[in-house]
């Protein structure tokens, strides 16, 4: 399985302005400065969007350019898409606004991801829902599916990318099915094998589960016995 | 101590009737280091996986140190780790540092605290320097060593590790055999390597679903290889 990290980006450990700067402040900046580019609209929003991001990235949190544009590659071909259809759509403004404003935003993410440490994220999506306990929510369940979402993402685009090779190679490389239903079931079995491998490490548990009578068969878990 | 208490495990049959898995087995494991030997779907990893509570007995019952694995699973899951033969399903981080400090979670509260204990114990293994690397850029025997760091960090007083060789080179396999033979835990393993079944205390075989023989680590694998040969 290749690694596909680069659309969310990894920590990348630093001394940065960005790096030192408290994760509330940083999301603040990164929500503050994205959303009026998807609200208004305008060319000229989207480009001061993008330019202050670019330079967020590269001066305040001193990536490399090269690392920075890298994070906008996976997406390039959805992104093209996009403006072809805005394009044909609403015209040529709209080709630049609306991939343009989706580019802000992963800018936006990606510069949270690279210059928080994944556990200080974690912590911080604790805080973020714990008023959400009173209506009954776990933050440290909700925390940590939200992580393991993230970590998902690059898992699929390589199993995608392994298996549009493997169709290639046995020469199917014309039909969509023979990428698309492995992805599926790959996504499954990724998503089963996932949840066993919490389920061992303990992670995600209720603490009221235990002490559960499972008195049908089923464990406090409410898992089968096989 | 681990006890299993004529516990079996079946699972629906394409005929719509049953399909055993594992027949009853009644056994007590008190042993440093326990081998489970036998051919691919002999009911190995099903064995092994009652002991944390990952797979519960359809009938009788599997207890560790007195708790039930179907009644108090999540006493049982902290007492016992688990190792899969392919990490990358066990690892859900994007790095090992976060792996083993999500690990520490729930015994760390303060983040500098749990960050300093996860290095510690990535170094301990010798794996500190691959602390901030994508899981996807380590090689096989780096991933099964964070794997298995990242379950023994919060001391389990087992360790139960299935096939953790099957996907390693030779220098890796001894690696990590070596890190198992090391640790103070409890260790339970699968494998199909019969040398390494014999660095154990005790070794049982399973053929079809049963647990056929139960003793001494250099007989079982005599036992197992004339069950092959048959």
């Amino acid at each position: 399985m290749r690694g596909h990290g680069q659309l969310l980006g990894l920590y990348v450990p630093g001394q940065s302005l960005l790096h030192r700067t408290p994760l509330a402040l940083k999301a603040l900046l990164c929500v503050g400065a994205s959303t009026p580019v998807v609200l208004i609209r305008q060319p000229l929003t989207t480009a001061a969007g993008l330019v202050l991001f670019l330079l967020l990235m590269t001066v305040g949190a001193r990536l490399p350019p090269r690392k920075v544009l890298g994070a906008l590659v996976p997406a390039l071909p959805v992104l093209a898409l996009l403006a072809l259809y805005s394009w044909f759509t609403r015209g040529p403004e709209s080709a630049f606004v609306v991939p343009g404003g989706i580019a802000v935003c992963i800018l936006a993410a990606r510069l949270l991801t690279v210059t928080t440490p994944g556990q200080e994220l974690l912590d911080g999506l604790v805080r973020l829902v714990r008023p959400l306990r009173r209506l009954g929510a776990d933050p440290e369940r909700f925390a940590l599916a939200l992580s393991i979402m993230v970590r998902s993402i690059p898992y699929l685009v390589g199993s995608l990318s392994d298996l549009r090779d493997a169709a290639k190679a046995r020469g199917l490389q014309r039909s969509p099915r023979a990428v698309v239903v492995p992805v599926v079931v790959n996504a499954v079995a990724y998503a089963q094998a996932t949840g066993q491998a919490l389920a061992a490490r303990g992670l995600g548990e209720h603490a009221e589960a235990d002490d559960v009578d499972g008195a049908d068969g089923s464990d406090a878990d409410g898992r089968d016995g096989a | 101590m681990i006890r299993f208490s004529d516990a079996s495990v079946t699972a629906p049959g394409e005929d719509g009737g049953s399909r055993t898995i594992l027949h009853p087995v009644t056994l007590e494991l008190g042993e440093h280091r326990i081998s489970v030997i036998g051919a691919n779907g002999s009911g190995k990893s099903t064995l092994l996986k009652l002991i944390n509570g990952l797979t519960l007995p359809t009938s009788g019952s599997v207890s560790v140190d007195g708790l039930d694995t179907a009644r108090r699973g999540r006493e049982v899951r902290r007492r016992v780790g688990f190792v899969f033969t392919d990490p990358l399903s066990q690892l859900v981080m994007p790095t090992g540092r976060e792996d083993v400090e999500l690990s520490l979670r729930g015994r760390i509260r303060r983040a500098d605290e749990r960050r300093a204990a996860g290095m510690r114990v990535l170094e301990s293994y010798g794996i500190g320097h691959l602390a901030d690397r994508s899981i996807y850029d380590l090689s096989g025997g780096e991933r099964q060593l964070l794997a298995i760091a990242v379950v023994a960090a919060v001391e389990p007083a087992v360790l139960v590790a299935d096939e953790p060789t099957t996907l390693l080179d030779l220098r890796n396999e001894q690696t990590i055999r070596a890190v198992l033979r090391g640790l103070p835990q409890q260790v339970l393993f699968t494998t199909h390597n019969l040398s390494f079944a014999q660095e154990s205390d005790r070794t049982l075989v399973l053929d079809g679903g049963r647990v056929v023989f139960n003793g001494e680590p250099a007989e079982a694998v005599a036992f197992y290889q004339e069950l092959c040969l048959r």
